[in-house]
């Protein structure tokens, strides 16, 4: 038998296992998987996550088996623990999210000088494909929640539709031409800490601004996309953005810093209610659920769908050649989280 | 060559074909107390209402309970297991509307069954593969529950009535009936 004929049949065999997210898989054998284990200090046992409804753990060998079928290198493997951390971070992904009628996907940010280390993408086609360790990490993941905590479409995993990119969006911070601080120094790590933040995304939306200078009018086309009725499911219908480095520097000349751009955005972001009950939208339950029917008749009332900057993550990534970014909508909560990459921050 | 590729899955769990889950006190409905553990997912505490009404009216119950679970897609905490086992002779648990409600409320039928407190568990009928998923992870494949068309949520009141009255023979017959 040829070599190519036995990889063909080792990736077959992983099909008929159920194992695969619909494309070929690296079959992981224990030479290789040893290799993941020997770029961390954790033992293979440990448990690294719990899904409690379900009943199932994921330990450090189930992470490193699953991250070589996804075709990361062994070094990715710090990087895949601590962007599991962080998407287990998320209180969505913990309780019920992979099995939500909403089907989201994670967004994992990456930061510090593991983004050049491992040659992570930050910049053009930040959402990919194109770059093994933003494909593999994010790819990872996905293979965990569906082999290690066994949820699987149509069985525990319910998505109506699910999302394009569903377990692919992994994205580095654009740092070098970002004028703020990244996402991680918000979150509390020092300047050269690598680390991985997540969030659970129920999609994301593009705004293509290039015709102003204004950055009143760019932040208001940034306002009306984030607040669009489709998306107001609850009270409140929280949103995170990844700015395109051309609209970042743009607001960051006119002055505004970021936390700026997060309070302009909570306070214009939002819609009258006539907007909202003709979406059939403007009633609200006692626990937050809209609903048609809405006895207030103030259709002028401007309802505001974010209440807190602290919950709008901001992030730079992409390439300087159009002013273009994209509108990612959160599924639960941001966790405001940064995981150190080796652990160490 | 299989053999010497690694299983991501942890290994599969053996199930029970059929394991006893059910309590074997099935309930008297004349005079029972019974608790209605909705999940705050929309109309569920209506649906679950309109049922109590129609046990009090109809067979006898001497009162219902209504309890809320806040977090629809996680189990039943445990302190709110022991009190409904300590106030209500049976719970009813819904409506599983959405993938992991629908779960979870059957792993909650599972469990209070387990603790010698017969329960109705409601889903609707887009769910049922996610939740008899649940149940074979609960050691209890084949777990009987109430299944109602799907949607809920977006019924008015009255359509929701008439939901609970189509679903009421049903839940009896759980509640009452052993296996």
């Amino acid at each position: 038998m040829t070599q190519p004929e036995a990889a063909q049949e080792a990736i077959e065999y992983c099909y008929e296992q159920d194992w695969t997210d619909g494309l070929p898989v690296v079959p992981a054998s224990r030479p290789l998987v040893d290799k993941f284990l020997a770029q961390t200090e954790r033992a293979p046992e440990e448990v690294i996550g719990r899904i409690e409804q379900v009943g199932r753990d994921c330990t450090v060998e189930l992470a490193a088996i699953n991250a070589a079928m996804a075709g990361c290198k062994p070094e990715y493997f710090p990087v895949v623990l601590a962007a599991f951390e962080a998407v287990m971070a998320d209180r969505a992904a913990r309780g019920g999210g992979w099995q939500s009628t909403s089907g989201p996907a994670p967004l994992i940010v990456v930061n510090g000088p593991v983004r050049a280390e491992l040659g992570f993408n930050s910049a053009g086609g930040a959402f990919g494909p194109g770059f093994r360790p933003n494909a593999t990490v994010a790819r990872a993941i996905g293979l965990i929640v569906r082999n290690a905590f066994g949820i699987r479409p149509h069985v525990l995993e319910q998505a109506t539709q699910g999302l394009p990119g569903r377990w692919s969006i992994c994205l580095a911070e654009n740092e070098e031409e970002s004028p703020w601080e990244p996402l991680s120094v918000e979150c509390g790590l020092g300047e050269d800490v690598s680390a991985v933040s997540a969030t659970l995304l129920r999609t994301c939306e593009y705004v293509d601004n290039r015709h102003t200078q204004d950055p009143e009018q760019v932040l208001a086309d940034i306002a009306d996309t984030m607040a669009r009725t489709g998306a107001v499911i609850f009270r409140e219908a929280p949103s995170g953005l990844v700015l395109g480095p051309e609209h970042a520097q743009m607001l960051a000349k006119a002055g505004f810093s970021k936390a700026d751009v997060k309070a302009w955005l909570v306070e214009h972001v939002g819609r009258r209610r006539g907007d909202l009950r003709r979406a059939g939208k403007s009633g609200l339950t006692e626990n937050g659920v809209r609903h048609a029917d809405d006895p207030a008749a103030d259709d002028e009332a401007f309802e505001r769908f974010m209440s807190s900057p602290a919950q709008l993550p901001v992030v730079v990534a992409g390439a300087r050649n159009a002013a273009m970014s994209m509108v990612v909508r959160v599924f639960g909560l941001w966790s405001g989280k940064a995981v150190p990459v080796g652990g160490k921050a | 060559m299989p053999e010497a590729i690694l299983d991501p899955t942890g290994g599969l769990r053996a199930v029970s074909e059929g394991a006893a889950v059910l309590t074997p006190n099935r309930l008297r409905l004349a005079g029972a107390t019974i608790g209605l553990l909705s999940n705050t997912k929309q109309n569920a505490a209506l649906f679950l209402d309109e049922l109590g009404k129609l046990l009090v009216e109809r067979h006898g119950v001497a009162a219902v309970t209504p309890t809320v679970k806040t977090v629809f897609a996680l189990p039943v905490p445990e302190d709110q297991l022991a009190q409904l086992k300590e106030t209500c002779d049976a719970v009813i648990t819904g409506v599983g509307d959405c993938g992991s409600c629908s779960a979870s409320a059957v792993a909650d039928g599972v469990a209070f069954e387990r603790h010698g407190v017969p329960a109705a568990v409601i889903c609707s009928d887009a769910f049922v593969v996610t939740a008899d998923a649940m149940a074979e992870l609960r050691d209890a494949k084949g777990y009987h529950y109430a299944t109602t068309a799907h949607p809920v949520a977006v019924l008015n009141p009255d359509e929701v009535r008439k939901r609970a009255e189509e679903v009421l023979p049903e839940v009896v017959s759980i509640l009452t009936t052993a296996s």
